[in-house]
């Protein structure tokens, strides 16, 4: 008999403080309506003027570098180690090579 | 040892090789030219986009890259999957080749996107669908990177290499379906309808696609040969420490 009870005191517990505070707005909704009569006028109060330089917030420009700027730093730096590849594999074919040719070697 | 002196003979004849090198000439010279004009392209003739401004202008670099980035990522495949069957060396610097060459342009890729998406999204990523299938593939052909970046590859390396570039090509496709499969935020201008690009832009994309796609042959065959010299440089040091 006494779990029935404890469970709803506690569901009472969890409702209640929704249900106070949905009564509560009543008062300041009536405020705000007569405030706003019309919702066009509330869009329009919106604008506000920029203060200092006109400056986007998020610079096009800079990114459009930063961008374009990665791709040729990339290419270049993957051409450049491919350059280094190559000559390291030709000396090392050469030194290879002499060794080989040198009496001795096969 | 006639066997290491045959190792030193060139690939290719003489004359394939002067073949080879014109070709290889007209093709680094027409890129060039390609590259130039898609330059104009994109700063000259295409305008200005209405709602991103000039930012959009990283697109006509970063969808291409993508899309060499597939050529790339598709070779290493191939090529892995030619070496499983005839276990040709040739085959697998084919497959190392497509790997790096796709990861160059999957970096383009991965780094150029968020500098756009800071614009048009406002934020550097998100965990759209293709950004997310274009992480993954990125992270699989890195591991096979990885792999074959520890010192000489075995046989057994090399054939694990192989099985991830066969299984990173699972998710090529999925990048590709994903804006049109799944609920994303990452636009799908470039459609079977049309529409979606003024004429200019659409010029500047088209130029860059084709310079793009001079561009990883290039890269590819450059890449290729150098890897099957490194081939022929490690059998040849092995020879020597083995006669």
């Amino acid at each position: 008999m006494r779990a029935p009870v404890i469970a709803f005191a506690t569901a009472m517990a969890i409702l209640s403080p929704p249900l106070v505070n949905a009564q509560a707005p009543d008062e300041p909704a009536a405020t705000t309506e007569s405030a706003t009569d019309d919702p066009a006028d509330e869009r329009a109060a919106q604008f506000v003027g920029v203060t200092g330089a006109e400056t986007e917030r998020i610079p096009g420009g800079t990114l459009m570098l930063a961008a374009y700027a990665i791709v040729w730093i990339l290419l270049f730096g993957y051409l450049f180690r491919m350059r280094m590849m190559q000559r390291q594999t030709a000396d090392e074919l050469r030194r290879l090579g002499a060794e080989i040719k040198a009496p001795g070697g096969s | 040892m006639p066997g290491l002196m045959l190792a030193f003979k060139p690939i290719m004849s003489r004359a394939r090789q002067s073949g080879s090198s014109t070709v290889w000439a007209l093709l680094l010279f027409s890129t060039l030219v390609l590259f130039g004009a898609t330059l104009y392209a994109i700063f000259v003739l295409a305008p200005v986009e209405q709602q991103m401004g000039i930012a959009q202008k990283i697109f006509y670099f970063h969808v291409p890259s993508a899309y060499a980035m597939y050529i790339g990522f598709g070779t290493s495949a191939v090529g892995s999957l030619l070496y499983l069957i005839k276990r040709d060396a040739k085959w697998d610097a084919v497959g190392v080749a497509g790997a790096e060459v796709g990861f160059l342009f999957w970096l383009i890729v991965i780094l150029t996107g968020p500098l756009w998406a800071r614009k048009a999204w406002g934020v550097w990523w998100t965990w759209d669908p293709r950004l997310t299938t274009t992480l993954l593939a990125g992270m699989i052909f890195a591991a096979y990177l990885a792999l074959r970046s520890m010192g000489e590859a075995g046989e057994v390396e090399k054939r694990f290499a192989a099985g991830l570039a066969i299984f990173g090509l699972i998710d090529l496709p999925l990048i590709h379906y994903s804006v049109q499969r799944w609920r994303g935020v990452h636009p799908t201008v470039i459609t079977g309808k049309g529409g979606g690009l003024e004429s200019e832009m659409y010029v500047a994309l088209g130029l860059s696609f084709v310079a793009f796609t001079g561009l990883a042959i290039l890269l590819l065959w450059a890449r290729i040969t150098v890897e099957r010299q490194r081939a022929r440089t490690a059998h040849l040091r092995f020879e020597l420490m083995h006669q």
